[in-house]
């Protein structure tokens, strides 16, 4: 029989000590940003049941979900996304009625993932979900979030594309293609494969401005006057309404001082279902994926059987950091401190210094294992401490310098 | 500036793919020297190109190791990659057929089981799976598909068909076509975005050297 012992199973990590600091250290300051903008944090457990995630319209795709059973034999799954749990506890466990509620979570979602780029099978996402509101002002205020979580993260160089699912719906309901048809003009378009779009549309009798700018639309993307040209053209009902909400939200992201942040993506038709109306995702050098992604998911809630507007945004902590470790950016664990060496006749001293260094928030070891001063330099070079107290008794201290 | 990276398919696409892009203004005089050297580069234009297995193209391409690429329709079927499908190349034209013995021909459903040998597993099930609607048995093969049928190995294959002679000499024929083939390029999602200016001009300089070849 093969042993596994030594190893750890395909896309799971360990992640030690410097990786690891810096890893809390983002996860700490995006609690904070979160905290100090309004948001609760909730958390959601490890293993959820399949139908979850499940249901007519399939939310998460289930080759994509690690599952197992409980006693009684219902599936079970390690949660492979943060935003459907949350939207079961708005409809379940929300009861006051007081909108909007703002929450956030910071977590280790699961899936089978392929790995490479930054792609681990368990990985932790950082997000906010704003539950209850549905305007522009609150999409942007999430856009504006997922801008300053970036910002803090240390990433400098960084964009937010912003698309809008509705404008593509509204523009399907007219052409009068059926959903089937719909769907594979989506996936074409999300592939920005402009010659499969073309064979599609026009391989179909649909109205010719519509075609055209289906034709076009895994090419709309760049500046808010890509809004204002389409708006000029023969665009009714709930396509050009999508267009006005785009607009306005970009508008108050600019009166924000975030423009140069975003831009514009209609050819962004998102394949999570969930998505309604505003979507956006962030980018970044030197990872070939999405560093966040988000939007807005006004039908969600209601598969748990409350009707509630929803927006919210996750960020890819780990995406993230392989950004910052690429461009060298990693922040470092901070240096100094003190290692305790002491002689028995200084052991009650050693110990009530080592305490009042600590209570100062000061990094401090006491020494346990008998070192002399050259091992003692050598251990605490190796814990970056840089300054060494030798404890002879109460009276004699020396302090050494590493 | 930072260089673009661009991954080519190495094989009967890369000649086509040099003349293409120098076509397009590209330097690629450093690929056409006989050099033992990976990765090449257009100083001026600070590009960097390598040669890679065409079916490894999508994926660096997917993971951003490279930006931009050039590869086969069929590879990226089969591959199934998140990335950007821009611009049809028009070159290494051919299709993706379901072939057979003649007697095959118009009685493809009365098979009860059917055998499928290919070098494309992932084009061949998505095939029978979604179009067809059937069950079948993939058999994965390295080269000369044309023998599975002849010897017995399945009922049917799943090849690339050029001009259909290798076909013809060996008394088969073509059954369904699933796919029409060529060279397209191909761009990472995330440097379509970041990089959209540089990118965008490529593209373009490189629809406009394809129209004129149309001509």
């Amino acid at each position: 029989m093969k042993r596994w012992n030594i190893y750890t199973p395909d896309g799971m990590q360990d992640i030690l000590f410097d990786r690891c600091y810096v890893k809390r250290d983002l996860e700490n300051k995006l609690r904070k940003l979160f905290l100090v903008s309004g948001y609760r944090e909730v958390e959601t457990p490890t293993v959820e049941f399949y139908d979850v995630f499940s249901g007519d319209q399939e939310l998460i795709p289930q080759e994509s979900m690690f599952k197992f059973t409980d006693q009684q034999g219902r599936i079970l799954v390690l949660k492979p996304d943060m935003t459907i749990p949350v939207a079961r506890i708005a409809a379940t466990k929300i009861k006051d009625n007081i909108w909007p509620v703002k929450c956030f979570y910071i977590g280790n979602t699961f899936s089978y993932n392929e790995l490479g780029g930054g792609k681990q099978k368990e990985f932790t996402q950082a997000g906010v979900e704003m539950l209850g509101v549905k305007s522009p002002e609150a999409d942007a205020e999430v856009i504006a979030l997922a801008v300053q979580a970036l910002q803090l993260s240390g990433l400098e160089e960084f964009q937010i594309d912003i698309g809008q699912v509705d404008f593509f719906r509204g523009l399907m309901e007219e052409s009068g293609l059926s959903p089937a048809e719909t769907e594979e003009i989506r996936e074409l378009i999300e592939r920005k494969d402009f010659v499969g779009v073309e064979h599609l549309v026009n391989s179909h009798a649909i109205p010719y401005e519509i075609k055209d700018i289906v034709l076009n639309l895994p090419g709309y993307f760049g500046s808010k006057e890509l809004i204002e040209e389409l708006e000029r053209r023969n665009i009714t009902g709930k396509a050009l309404k999508a267009l006005e909400y785009l607009k306005e939200v970009l508008d108050i992201l600019d009166d924000w001082g975030y423009g140069k942040y975003v831009s514009v993506d209609l050819g962004m038709v998102q394949s999570m279902n969930y998505y309604t109306g505003i979507v956006f995702r962030g980018f970044t050098y030197d990872v070939g994926f999405p560093v966040l992604s988000g939007g807005r998911y006004d039908n969600l809630i209601s598969k748990f059987g409350k009707d509630c507007p929803a927006t919210g945004f996750s960020l890819g902590v780990n995406m993230v950091l392989t950004a910052l470790e690429r461009r060298r950016k990693l922040p470092e664990e901070p240096a100094g401190g003190y290692f305790i060496l002491y002689r028995r006749e200084g052991r009650k001293k050693a110990f009530s210094i080592t305490n009042k260094l600590k209570n100062d928030n000061i990094k401090t070891e006491i020494d346990i294992s008998g070192m002399d001063i050259e091992m003692a330099k050598t251990y605490a070079k190796s814990k970056g401490l840089d300054k060494i107290i030798f404890v002879k008794n109460e009276e004699d201290i020396e302090t050494i310098h590493v | 500036m930072r260089y673009l990276t661009m991954a080519l398919s190495k094989g009967r696409l890369t000649d086509l793919s040099i003349e293409l892009l120098e076509e397009a203004g590209i330097d690629c005089s450093e690929l056409k020297k006989n050099t033992r050297k990976l990765i090449l580069t257009d100083e001026k234009n600070r590009i960097r190109f390598f040669l890679a297995k065409p079916s490894d193209v999508p994926t660096y391409v997917e993971y951003g190791a490279a930006d931009m690429g050039i590869v086969g329709r069929d590879t990226l079927l089969e591959e199934g990659r998140n990335l950007y499908e821009v611009l049809n190349l028009g070159f290494s034209a051919c299709r993706m057929c379901v072939a057979g013995p003649k007697e095959l021909e118009g009685n493809m459903d009365n098979l009860t089981i059917t055998r499928v040998a290919t070098k494309y597993p992932e084009i061949a099930k998505e095939y029978f799976r979604h179009k067809r609607r059937e069950s079948v048995e993939i058999i994965k093969l390295n080269g000369s598909v044309e023998l599975a049928p002849l010897v017995g190995l399945s009922e049917v294959i799943v090849d690339l068909v050029e001009t259909g002679k290798t076909l013809k000499e060996n008394g088969l024929v073509i059954l369904d076509v699933i796919a029409d083939i060529s060279a397209r390029m191909i761009v990472n999602r995330v440097s379509m975005k970041m990089e959209s200016e540089r990118i965008g001009r490529i593209i373009k300089n490189i629809r406009s050297c394809l129209e004129k070849r149309n001509v």
